[in-house]
């Protein structure tokens, strides 16, 4: 194979990785277009150069697309494919340089030790060059594409729909020590305008100006990895502030994250005292609003419980109501949408009927009311690797209410608590902490949970450093001496770098016994010259240097039987360690 | 840059090698500053990590790439004699205490010799070079660089040898005085013994006189044909230069066809001879008197 075939089956090997990952970008994001152009162009270019720099270009074409992935997938796999495809990139770039003369594990092993000698002053950057927030809002992730999950409408069935959907909405992680919470409502999307039979969310627009930075201080509550969805807001407990300041909570307490929805999104949140505001927010009209016509007998009902003295007597009224007639859970509710027809004659129904029912009797009854729709329980896995983490499922959607209470502000109701002929389904399935191969679930699954804990510990372990963390830890080591940062920075990148150099002389310098001896010989002043064997040059050299004559002559016949004699391993172990003792006293000159 | 005085030795070091990142290794900070500025936007933290490594890369292959060169001593060593106009070669001989990466070497304004790979101690090269004028003719510098190992940085050295090369004349055929004229031309008269004719015998070789005198037909054995001896000279009205070169071009041929020759130019006369070492000394005379 000629060498510069050699060096393009490198650069080939590099665009697998590549394309691979190419699969899992969507369509409709701002980014995945110059990342498909770029792999695509590196190909072509490949199948095309014949120029050494046509060569080179392909795999700067190769980086620059690994780092484009590398903003768009963050997950362990695709972590696992990008790093691959930098490694065949750089062995693709310095085989054609080293022109064939070396072979493929020297290659590999040779663009490692590039790597790792490139890492510390890459790291010190990465640490301590501080972070700079985003230049300008941008959405440069997938705005479109078919996804499975909660949907800004929400009508009694849709929940329903998602419920017999087995697939993970999301997973999440506490910090070490701290208990995972296994019957918590994780809220998503709060659904204000009511048209009679749909609930319905809007999106809002843009961030809020004036949002408040994350303390430094504030501790890191839990880790997220949200799957795909239809919309920016992700699964959120209420209480816990966004740990980026790409991320904030609406004033409806919705917390969106700035990326893209039609893609895997990982975050954190932190604690915090008043991220609670949202809930003292008071209601709009909007709150209040019901259809101009229709639900008649729900109307009556509310009006009944409009005589009563405040809100809270009314929700407790209405709550009695509902436990006083004989509502059942169904996952099988019929094709019922119609609340009055819900409430009075089938009463058999899923949690969006509930909720949706009793939010528009609340309003009905004058009492400011909105369905807020996310997930309740998860399952609790515990990988064989890495800490337990909470799976949420869509099976695990969940609607509830929230009520306007005067002096608490939103209260969160769940009627569907209240009705005593509850599945099985909705209480709160959680796997013995033990884990493992669970008997109810399939190998495939049981693998599955197995990598997405492996995903979750990298997820909280990589992308726990952001701004705010980075922030946190140079207050923590340089307190309020920050403006020696430049400065510090400078010098640490020089060490680095310089570590770097030395790692690399080191590693690079042969590891071959007569490479070695030639170095040492060559510090003598001595070199080989051409067509002459190496007992040849120790010859030479012991007459320049007469005091070494022996240790030379001995170093010629430990080299000729280590290259030539036949050998067993000890016997070679034994010459290796002659050999490195003879060069070490003519290094010393002892 | 300034130029450098001529020297038998060069060793490659800070004070002789020049190096500038390569159009490649603009291209490849601008990728690298383009990551970072994705990772901005992104809150990528990979992206961030990819970015920086690429301009550590680059900062570590300004110090590979002159190490490639650092420490590498070129040498002069003795260049074989060529005529002017023809493509010669200049060796230089190469010590390196350890293998390095290739590297490429010429001589300005002539074409490059790319070497894959310099082993440890010494190897030679020669240099291509097509030298245009006559006499002891010192070559255009020497020009060394290298972009390995990762191509992103140009790192360039240059070297003026001291030892001169001699360029004989360029060979241009033309007329030459001969003053001894050649005294036999085809050899066929100097046979010294009689055979008879085989089958398929070349009828020059045949004794057509003593078959016409009725004598059996016979073919003549020729012993070695007599030296011919000549002493070349510039032909009159020649100007000197064409002299010379017609002068180069006639040794050349006669040193070929085994003709002893000598010379007589620019008050040197050199007896009749043959052989290399005799057609080199008549060379050098033409060359440098």
């Amino acid at each position: 194979m000629t060498q510069r075939s050699r060096s393009d089956r490198y650069a080939w090997w590099a665009v697998l990785p590549l394309l691979l990952q190419c699969f899992a970008l969507n369509a409709s994001a701002l980014l995945t277009w110059p990342t498909w152009t770029l792999v695509f162009c590196s190909a072509l270019k490949l199948r095309e150069c014949r120029r050494p720099f046509d060569r080179r270009l392909v795999a700067l074409l190769q980086l620059l697309s690994v780092g484009l992935l590398a903003a768009q997938l963050q997950g362990l796999l695709a972590t696992v494919l990008q790093v691959l495809a930098v490694v065949l990139a750089l062995a693709g770039l310095l085989g054609h340089e080293l022109a064939g003369s070396v072979s493929f594990r020297g290659l590999m092993q040779r663009s490692l030790q590039l790597l790792g000698a490139a890492l510390p002053l890459a790291l010190v950057l990465f640490l301590f060059l501080p972070r700079v927030p985003p230049l300008w809002i941008s959405q440069l992730g997938p705005t479109r594409g078919a996804v499975t999950g909660l949907s800004p409408d929400l009508d009694p069935l849709s929940i329903v729909t998602l419920s017999q959907v087995n697939a993970s909405a999301a997973r999440m992680t506490v910090p070490d020590g701290v208990a995972l919470p296994t019957d918590s409502y994780w809220r998503v999307l709060v659904h204000e305008q009511f048209d009679g039979r749909r609930w319905q969310h809007t999106d809002p627009p843009r961030r809020p100006r004036g949002v408040r930075p994350v303390s430094r201080q504030a501790r890191t509550r839990q880790w997220w990895v949200v799957e795909p969805s239809a919309t920016r807001a992700v699964p959120w407990d209420g209480v816990s502030r966004p740990g980026a300041p790409d991320q904030w909570i609406t004033p409806e307490g919705e917390l969106v994250v700035g990326g893209a929805s039609r893609q895997k999104r990982s975050f954190r949140v932190v604690d915090s005292r008043d991220a609670g505001a949202w809930q003292q927010q008071p209601p709009s009209a909007r709150e209040l609003q019901l259809p101009a016509e229709g639900l008649v007998r729900l109307r009556e009902l509310g009006a009944g419980f409009r005589a009563l003295p405040n809100d809270q007597s009314r929700v407790e009224a209405a709550e009695r109501w509902f436990r006083s007639q004989p509502f059942r859970y169904s996952l099988q509710p019929g094709k019922t949408t119609d609340l009055d027809a819900f409430l009075f004659d089938r009463q058999l129904g899923f949690c969006g009927h509930y909720a949706s029912a009793f939010a528009a009797l609340m309003r009905s009854a004058a009492v400011p009311a909105r369905v807020v729709s996310g997930y309740r329980g998860g399952y609790v896995i515990q990988p064989l690797g890495g800490p337990p983490y909470l799976e949420l499922r869509q099976s695990d959607a969940h609607a509830w209410v929230e009520v306007w209470l005067e002096g608490l502000g939103w209260q969160p109701v769940d009627p569907t608590q209240w009705i005593q002929q509850r599945s099985s389904a909705l209480a709160p399935l959680v796997q013995p902490a033990g884990g493992g191969p669970a008997f109810e679930v399939p190998w495939w699954q049981w693998l599955q949970r197995q990598w997405w804990g492996l995903d979750l510990a990298w997820t909280r372990w990589w992308l726990g450093f952001d701004q705010t963390s980075q922030q946190v830890w140079l207050e923590r080591l340089f307190g309020h001496q920050q403006r020696w940062l430049g400065l510090v920075v400078v010098l640490l990148s020089l060490a680095a770098l310089a570590l770097g150099l030395c790692l690399l002389r080191l590693r690079l310098a042969s590891r071959d016994p007569l490479q070695q001896s030639l170095r040492v010989l060559a510090r003598l002043g001595v070199m080989p010259q051409l067509g002459e064997s190496f007992p040849q040059l120790c010859s030479r050299a012991a007459k320049v240097h007469p005091a070494q004559a022996p240790l030379l002559m001995a170093i010629a016949q430990q080299q000729q039987l280590l290259a030539h004699a036949p050998l067993n391993a000890s016997q070679r172990r034994d010459h290796w360690r002659q050999w490195r003792e003879l060069l070490r006293q003519l290094k010393t000159g002892e | 840059m300034r130029p450098c005085r001529p020297s038998a030795e060069l060793r490659l070091g800070h004070r002789s090698l020049y190096i500038i990142p390569s159009r490649f290794g603009a291209l490849w900070t601008a990728s690298a500053c383009l990551l970072l500025l994705v990772a901005i936007q992104t809150s990528s933290n990979s992206t961030l990590l990819l970015g920086f490594l690429m301009l550590g890369l680059m900062l570590l292959a300004m110090f590979l790439t002159h190490d490639t060169l650092q420490g590498l001593t070129l040498r002069c060593d003795q260049p074989i004699p060529n005529f002017a106009g023809e493509p010669a070669h200049y060796p230089i001989r190469l010590e390196s205490a350890q293998r390095r990466p290739p590297m490429r070497l010429r001589l300005k304004g002539q074409a490059a010799l790319d070497c894959s790979t310099i082993a440890a101690g010494v190897s030679t090269v020669a240099l291509p070079w097509t030298p245009h004028r006559r006499g002891w003719q010192l070559p255009p510098p020497v020009h060394i660089e290298t972009i390995a190992p990762l191509g992103l940085f140009i790192c360039w050295g240059r070297w003026q040898p001291q030892q001169p090369h001699l360029i004989w004349p360029r060979c241009l055929p033309g007329p030459v005085a001969e003053l001894q004229p050649p005294q036999a031309q085809d050899g066929l008269d100097e046979w010294t013994d009689m055979r008879p004719v085989r089958e398929g015998e070349r009828p020059a070789v045949v004794d057509w006189a003593s078959v016409a005198r009725g004598r059996p037909m016979q073919a003549k054995v020729f012993g070695e044909p007599l030296a011919i001896e000549v002493l070349l000279a510039p032909a009159d009205g020649v100007p000197l230069e064409k002299a010379r070169e017609h002068l180069a071009d006639r040794v050349r041929h006669l040193h070929h066809r085994g003709i002893p020759y000598g010379l007589r130019f620019g008050g040197v006369t050199l007896g009749p001879d043959r052989g290399l070492p005799h057609r080199d000394r008549c060379l050098e005379v033409l060359a440098t008197a």
